[in-house]
């Protein structure tokens, strides 16, 4: 009997101690803001920019970081009809974002970004990517360009430079299949979009920004024409069985494939991997399929970092956002990932991202929104299905442009 | 002998992917190829791998919480669990298999849709990020394998051994605790061992339900390491990670065994 | 059972806690699923009625047939070999001496996270992977369908047979003596004694082992979201994903609910049809 009196007391004690959680914030003036992200492997990242806040403005922040976009995207929506608010959040641009806008809890940046604009912090060609009916909104958490990743040694071993024309591309994954190397990664898992939007950008980047608006159909003869062209790239044999589990990051470090197209942020998998840039791998940007085109399209990625006006403090939250804009945090944030920055004023380390990153400020390129971002999700959901499916079994495309077109012609018909 | 055999050669096959984990964790991160990934490595870098994972992460809050919660609720659903199924098969409830449905019934609900709406009850019950809150989902989602477990154990056992100690004027209750409950014990630690391994293992309630440091359990602190693209971690250090923080477990199975060996059945409790 | 009750009206005070508990926390959110898949919703704007449209959509579209197709697969393959699998090794081991040694290889996978499975497994499964070398065959494992929901049942089986075997050891521990010793006096032994003696007197914890696989199985997520997301081209998915993908991916929480309810009502008549049978007769 005494023993089981002091295992009751024991579950008892447990218990109350399970009580001492931290219930939600009282207080209104804040000195630590919470930021929620889907880019839970950032943690640390996020870790060492609030200790680097806290330091300068005297705002300290906290990351509570998920995995799963899709799930962290339903708790965000969730929690503006809740008391638990975001302090700050990481999003996504395109339809995602005037989605939330026009919830009227999103904070209006407008005057953030002019200022940031006058100083020299950001880049006027972001703009557009901020914008819902006149006012910006959120501020840019990361930028990424996309281009090619390649093993160096590879490259050198058969002679190879980087490609300055889409024909020379070929002409390289030619090169390297004839001496046994496959020439390309791709996936059929969640990266499936991939070469699509680059065959699409590169092509008829004016068709690729109807497709995303609905104004024009995937069953088009310009899409079609694209799959082909895909389809032949992949019956030529030059890429790698899209059911690979291996990590893209090993796939190019061990040669695998020669070539993997990835935004800037893969630099990352590179520095993790201790690989050297310029020795084991550099970076090119992929030339477009069709030379008339006046500038080289160029796929570009933005994730915006958002503050609510309902938010526990919201004056905090905009001066936050509005220092994470400065080169002082920049800087920090560029380096500490080995990634580009949203601030032209921040110098990037490696050669050839620093170069890209400069070019793209200056206007060399058409910047095109991912295929991620701007494709509405209901579409998005049966376009990575779609591409998954072609990628193992390239003969579909037709069938794989319809189903994706029938679920446009759904979603367009109730939007707009 | 044959028995052994069979056995060891099965046993032998699902020690194979353990091999490649621990090989392929123990391996200096940036030597990792996919094409080798069974030849075993000279050097051992394990504690390094993992070191690198958390590096920079405050988990010691956090593995605080985790241990509460996967000690805690097992406990309390298993408790829960064994008493509706001593209710309904030794005390024979009026509708017992209808009472046992509803609470098996707990089982059915695919999770990944209770989420919204557990978070935006939890929120509007001051139960959001809080400890107490976590130990209650997760006793409710254990509470139905307890009761199905226990029921159907109780089930075999027979009835004069509950008559013989009502003869001697023991209350119910205290048949329950002192005769019913310790008998039981290899089931309720195999309910328990499967219950403490799905919350030291859960992703979805702790990433929705919670959001500071402290509350947060540490899976959800890791596991973005392990499937995140933009995090770019090396295969050694994401399953370094991965195989530390399954060493609770393990330590549980290993300390239990000895319950599961033959001897300790029904008769000699009696 | 034909008895009378022992406690009466006061034997509530015994299920209380856990049926509560189940209520409020897993009942109760669920009827919100429930109410949203007869709206149209996208997670932001208030839910809009729309009646059954949610549920005649699910007769109209192919990608249900094939989730359906595979979670069936994922039904009989789980009786087959985590259960069927797990009850050999409960059997082999359980009255052998040091025969909880023999079982720690099968537990040790069962402690991994599902994150963690799937690094540990990817090199065995990729197009040029460990398995294709064992196998000698040259396919990618993950990406025909059905080949690939049969491939992951394979790791599926890896991790859970442990847990089964355990709670089958337990069945097997909680037999009386008597009887078995008494068909031994009988002459009985082997496969004989196991068939006609010990299956049946085990058979309380048997029905937990299938009951709980036939609930868990119905329900296929994790493994299917790490390993392929259901793809590719969706060849993969089953209900749970489909439901999942719909919801959350797609932002089509009314669609999705509705796969919900049918998977919800599909699993909790299958139960009630097995425990009906099952616990009543124990």
């Amino acid at each position: 009997m005494y023993r089981s009196r002091v295992a009751t007391l024991g579950v008892a004690a447990l218990v109350l101690a399970a009580c001492g959680g931290n219930g939600a914030e009282v207080s209104q003036k804040k000195t630590e803001l919470t930021l929620y992200n889907d880019k839970g492997a950032w943690t640390k990242y996020f870790d060492e920019m609030g200790a680097l806040s806290k330091q300068r403005i005297g705002l300290g922040m906290k990351p509570t970081g998920y995995t799963d976009s899709a799930q962290y995207q339903a708790f965000i929506k969730a929690s503006f009809r809740t008391n638990v608010k975001p302090d700050l959040f990481t999003w996504q641009t395109g339809g995602m974002l005037e989605e939330i806008v026009k919830q009227k809890q999103v904070a209006d940046t407008t005057a953030v970004w002019q200022e940031a604009i006058k100083a020299g912090d950001l880049s006027q060609d972001l703009v557009p990517y901020y914008t819902v009916g006149g006012r910006q909104y959120c501020v840019p958490m990361n930028v990424a360009y996309w281009g090619m990743f390649y093993n160096k040694k590879i490259f050198d071993e058969h002679g190879l430079k980087p490609p300055q024309t889409w024909d020379d591309l070929v002409a390289t994954a030619e090169t390297l299949k004839r001496a046994g190397v496959k020439a390309f990664y791709h996936t059929s898992v969640l990266f499936s979009f991939v070469w699509f939007e680059q065959l699409m950008a590169g092509t008829d980047p004016d068709l690729y920004d109807r497709l995303s608006t609905g104004k024009a159909k995937y069953t088009d003869p310009g899409v079609v024409q694209v799959m082909e062209r895909w389809k032949q790239l992949i019956d030529a044999g030059y890429f790698i069985n899209p059911g690979d589990k291996t990590d893209p990051g090993d796939v190019l470090k061990t040669g695998k494939a020669a070539m993997v197209t990835f935004g800037t942020w893969f630099n990352t998998s590179m520095t993790t991997r201790s690989m050297k840039a310029g020795a084991d791998y550099d970076f090119f940007v992929i030339p477009n399929v069709n030379p008339a085109l006046p500038k080289t399209s160029m796929i570009f990625e933005s994730g915006p970092l958002c503050s609510l006006t309902k938010a526990a403090d919201p004056e905090a939250g905009m001066k936050y956002l509005k220092w994470w804009t400065t080169s002082e945090a920049q800087d920090k944030w560029a380096t500490s990932r080995g990634d580009v920055s949203a601030n032209p004023k921040v110098t990037i380390d490696d050669k050839a991202l620093g170069t890209v990153t400069k070019d793209a400020g200056g206007g060399k390129y058409r910047l095109v929104n991912r295929y991620f971002e701007a494709t509405p999700p209901p579409v998005l959901s049966a376009a990575l299905d779609g591409f998954g499916k072609f990628v193992t079994e390239p003969g579909t495309y037709m069938e794989v442009l319809e189903s994706i077109q029938k679920a446009a012609d759904e979603y367009w018909s109730t939007h707009q | 002998m044959i028995r052994r055999i069979v056995l060891v050669a099965l046993g032998l096959v699902w020690l194979g992917p353990t091999y490649l984990l621990l090989v392929n964790a123990s391996r200096p991160a940036d030597t990792y190829d996919p094409a080798s990934a069974w030849a075993p490595s000279g050097d051992f870098a394990l504690l390094e791998n993992f070191a690198r994972a958390v590096e920079g992460a405050n988990l010691a809050g956090s593995l605080a919480s985790t241990a509460l919660y996967s000690v805690v609720s097992p406990l309390l659903g298993v408790l829960a669990g064994a008493l509706a199924g001593y209710v309904i098969v030794v005390l024979r409830l009026r509708h017992g298999f209808w009472w046992f449905l509803l609470i098996f019934g707990g089982t059915v609900f695919p999770s990944q849709m209770l989420l919204v709406p557990l978070f935006v009850g939890y929120s509007e019950a001051g139960l959001y990020d809080t400890r107490l809150g976590l130990i209650l989902i997760y006793t409710a989602i254990n509470a139905p394998l307890g009761a199905f477990v226990l029921r159907n154990f109780y089930a075999g056992v027979a009835f004069s051994i509950f008559e013989a100690a009502r003869m001697d004027g023991a209350s119910t209750w205290r048949v329950f605790w002192r005769i019913y409950l310790p008998m039981s014990l290899p089931a309720l630690t195999a309910v328990f061992i499967l219950e403490f391994t799905f919350i030291w293992n859960d992703l979805v309630f702790g990433l929705t339900l919670t959001q500071s440091e402290d509350v947060r359990p540490v899976m959800t602190a890791l596991a973005g390491l392990m499937t995140d693209v933009y995090a770019g971690t090396p295969v050694p250090v994401g399953l370094a990670a991965g195989l530390v923080v399954s060493l609770p477990t393990v330590v549980l199975f290993l300390a239990t065994q000895r319950l599961f060996a033959r001897g300790l059945s029904l008769g000699s409790v009696q | 059972m034909s008895r009378p009750p022992i406690l009466g009206r006061f034997g509530h005070g015994y299920v209380a806690p856990a049926a509560v508990l189940v209520a409020v926390l897993l009942y109760a959110p669920f009827v919100w699923t429930a109410y949203l898949s007869l709206t149209r919703y996208d997670g932001l704007e208030s839910p809009v009625w729309v009646g059954l449209a949610n549920f005649v959509k699910l007769f109209d579209d192919d990608a249900l047939l094939t989730s359906t197709r595979n979670t069936l697969i994922w039904v009989a393959g789980t009786m087959a070999l985590p259960v069927g699998l797990g009850l050999l090794v409960a059997v082999l081991s359980y009255d052998l001496k040091g025969g909880a040694w023999y079982r720690v290889p099968f537990m040790l996978p069962y402690a991994l996270s599902g994150a963690g499975l799937a690094m540990v497994w990817s090199p065995v499964l990729s197009h040029d992977g460990i398995a294709n070398l064992l196998l000698g065959v040259d396919t990618a494992f993950l990406q025909e369908a059905p080949a690939n929901t049969l491939a992951m049942l394979a790791v599926w089986t890896w991790q859970q047979l442990g847990v089964n075997t355990l709670l089958f050891v337990v069945g097997l521990q909680s037999i009386p003596r008597e009887p078995i010793e008494a068909a031994r006096l009988d002459g009985a032994s082997g496969w004989r004694l196991f068939r006609h003696v010990t299956w049946p007197l085990m058979r309380p914890l048997t029905a937990v082992v299938v009951g709980l696989a036939l609930v868990s199985s119905l329900k296929t997520f994790d493994i299917v979201w790490v390993l392929t997301q259901g793809g590719p081209g969706r060849n993969s998915e089953t209900l749970a994903v489909t439901m999942y993908k719909e919801t959350f991916v797609a932002s089509d929480y009314g669609y999705g609910s509705a796969v919900a309810v049918l998977l919800t009502v599909v699993t909790g008549l299958a139960s009630y049809l097995y425990l009906r049978r099952q616990v009543t007769a124990t």
